[in-house]
């Protein structure tokens, strides 16, 4: 499929469930969703055999920190799909204080090591995902730590 | 422990034949602690035809039971580290450790990550150091010959319990 | 050991310390007799912590970080670290450069196949393979280390271009050394298809259909072999592929003997296309500056690892740190394939089958 068709399919796709739609680089196109359409966005792309799910990033975004108070921000995941040489990713943000995200395991068996490696570094939790088992984490990685947030400096017990 | 009396010529000439089958054909076992496999592919292709480490007798084997020599690789990661320790208790003494590569001296290029101990040294002892990142299958050859000729000099001592 | 869900099955532990494979990981698989019925694993024991080592340096420092993600593919990593910054900086490498780029990725496809070929031979029993897979590989570490210096890790990427040149002794050397290859590339084919001992370990072993492969997502060869039509230089063409087209080598076998001979033409076409980049090498520079400090972007870039499709994403912040590096690497998609396709085989199996996917757990753990 020609890179613009295949752009220009997803936007379709995803048009009536995108808060936001945007094109950052010639290849790519960004889809901004709410967390409960992030359901219905994977299937509709499964559906319409838009591609394969290429990967699954998790972003840590803190808010400014404040002197005393628990640390607060949001995650960003994004669930990028690659059909040929276009990819469109979907964008969702789970805060700190509630991060949980639906699983996409029911629709996408293979995205349970993404959804393994996301909860287990950046601390969200998939819910419905069938194993929760550390991926690359060693077993007595102490519980409720998580690596890549930015507030994680390193293990103070050795 | 009882110390072994070396004193009898019958004692003696023992030693030296163990000492002469330990130095002529060690068996190896490999492991590798956490490493990008760079000094794991060069290890390997010390087996192969151009550089061809078994004309030294060194036999590359399967399970730690049967080893003299541990070749380790990589900055130990904190899984591997309690299964490092324990394929080297499962070795018989006299034991000999051999650490390749950068990492396994200081940590390499993963110096303070965090799921990184850093020093092979500091989980086993280790007896001979072989730095490059990855080091050239001659210097791994040169690494190991330089331990069995330092065993030729004097006999093995009994190998102090890990802390 | 007993498997308290069901006494009558037994449960098999492999590793992390083992003879097949030069990396540690744990493999589980329930047993029924000689007939697999269950695996799993537990991967993480080469877990360095690298996407968080990688906020803390800077890019350069970064791209020396990133090659020692795996030894075998150090440099489809750099590369396409390298990329990635060159993107988010919003500048592009030199025609010349871009052209050396490729030249290397597909010496390194070449050494990383011949390199696997010897290892699965190894695994089904065929050390005579091995042996001579690894005394033939030789040849691509020389000419690896008359260009760039190092047998592995040969960091000739920086951010900008390339550091080292392509001077004609190195031509005329890489050009003989193709010549020698390609002779034996048509060797192995042969062995490898028509030899019956080695037909009876791999023909209809490890089948994957092409539905199976579409919904359990491996990419690479592994997907190649099952007639799945991916491929990262010919879908989005990057660096040197834009100028240097690259021939989609599918099988429609699904089993492990496609895999072996995916493999293999592959380095055939490998041979051709470094054959044609030295042919019409890009007169020019070598590198263009990069600023240090890279303005707030983020990116994808997706390079043709020699095990399949690497994902970076990359998002800078205005600072000489990035502010977060994800690498998804090919080895994670080829692990579920593995998975669900492992029952029904026997133990024996066993071996081939996870040789067949090429993995790498170095890739894996990060």
């Amino acid at each position: 499929m020609e890179l613009e068709t295949a752009l220009q399919s997803a936007e379709t796709l995803l048009q009536p469930l995108a808060v936001e739609i945007k094109r950052p680089e010639p290849e790519r196109v960004d889809v901004y969703i709410t967390l409960e359409n992030l359901k219905p966005a994977v299937q509709t792309l499964v559906d319409a055999h838009w591609g394969y799910l290429a990967a699954i990033t998790g972003v840590d975004k803190p808010a400014p920190a404040v002197a005393g108070a628990a640390p607060d921000g949001d995650v960003e995941v994004l669930y990028t799909f690659a059909n040929g040489g276009a990819l469109a990713t979907l964008r969702v943000r789970a805060p700190y204080t509630d991060a949980q995200i639906p699983t996409i395991c029911d629709i996408i068996p293979a995205a349970t090591l993404f959804e393994r490696e996301l909860i287990e570094m950046l601390g969200v939790d998939c819910i419905g995902t069938p194993d929760r088992g550390h991926l690359i984490l060693p077993d007595e990685w102490p519980e409720g730590v998580y690596p890549l947030r930015k507030s994680f400096t390193g293990l103070n017990q050795e | 422990m009882t110390e072994l009396k070396l004193d009898t010529p019958w004692q003696r000439a023992l030693e030296q034949i163990k000492t002469w089958a330990r130095v002529n054909s060690p068996w190896a076992i490999h492991y590798n602690s956490g490493s990008c496999n760079g000094c794991d592919i060069e290890i390997l292709a010390t087996l192969t035809p151009r550089y061809d480490l078994e004309r030294f007798g060194i036999k590359l084997q399967g399970s730690p039971r049967h080893a003299d020599i541990l070749i380790c690789t990589g900055p130990v990661s904190l899984q591997s580290r309690d299964r490092l320790r324990r394929i080297y208790e499962q070795m018989p003494d006299p034991k000999f450790v051999v650490a390749v590569g950068s990492c396994g001296i200081s940590g390499g290029a993963f110096q303070g990550c965090y799921n990184v101990v850093g020093s092979i040294g500091e989980v086993i002892p280790v007896d001979a150091y072989v730095p490059g990142c990855p080091p050239r299958p001659e210097a791994i050859i040169y690494g190991v010959v330089a331990l069995l000729q330092s065993l030729q000099k004097k006999p093995a001592a009994p190998a102090q319990p890990v802390e | 050991m007993e498997n308290p869900e069901s006494p009558q099955k037994f449960v098999v532990p492999i590793g992390p310390q083992h003879p097949a494979l030069k990396e540690p990981a744990h493999f589980e698989f329930s047993v029924d007799g000689e007939i697999v019925t269950g695996a799993s694993v537990r991967l993480g024991y080469v877990h360095r912590g690298i996407e968080k080592a990688a906020e803390a340096r800077n890019y350069p420092q970064g791209l020396y970080l990133v090659e020692r993600v795996c030894g075998i593919c150090s440099h489809v990593h750099a590369l396409s670290f390298a990329l990635g910054t060159e993107k988010l900086a919003k500048v592009v490498a030199p025609p010349r450069a871009q052209a050396i780029r490729v030249l290397t990725s597909e010496l390194e496809r070449l050494h990383s196949h011949m390199l696997w070929l010897g290892v699965a031979a190894h695994e089904g029993g065929f050390d005579t393979l091995f042996m001579y897979s690894w005394r033939d590989r030789e040849t691509v570490m020389d000419l690896l280390e008359q260009m760039t210096g190092n047998r592995v890790n040969y960091s000739i990427n920086i951010i900008g271009g390339v550091k080292q040149d392509v001077s004609d002794e190195i031509k005329t050397a890489i050009l003989k050394g193709m010549d020698f290859l390609e002779g034996r590339m048509t060797h192995y084919l042969t062995v490898v298809t028509t030899d019956e001992t080695f037909l009876g370990r791999t023909r209809d072993v490890g089948v994957m259909t092409r539905e199976q492969a579409e919904t359990l997502g491996p990419v690479g060869p592994t997907a190649r072999a099952s007639g799945v039509p991916i491929d990262v230089r010919v879908d989005s063409p990057y660096a040197g592929y834009v100028d240097f087209p690259v021939n989609l080598i599918v099988d429609d076998g699904c089993d492990l003997l496609a895999r072996f001979v995916v493999r293999i033409k592959e380095m055939q076409e490998s041979i051709r296309l470094i054959r044609e980049i030295l042919d019409h090498l890009p007169e020019g520079e070598l590198a263009v500056r990069v600023p240090r400090r890279i303005p707030e972007n983020e990116i994808i870039q997706r390079v043709e690892a020699p095990r399949g499709e690497l994902f970076y994403y990359m998002k800078s912040n205005g600072t000489d740190m990035p502010e977060r590096v994800k690498i998804r690497t090919p080895s994670l998609c080829n692990w579920a394939s593995v998975i669900n396709l492992a029952p029904g085989y026997k133990l024996a199996d066993m071996p081939m089958i996870l040789a067949g996917i090429d993995p790498c757990f170095s890739c894996n753990d990060r």
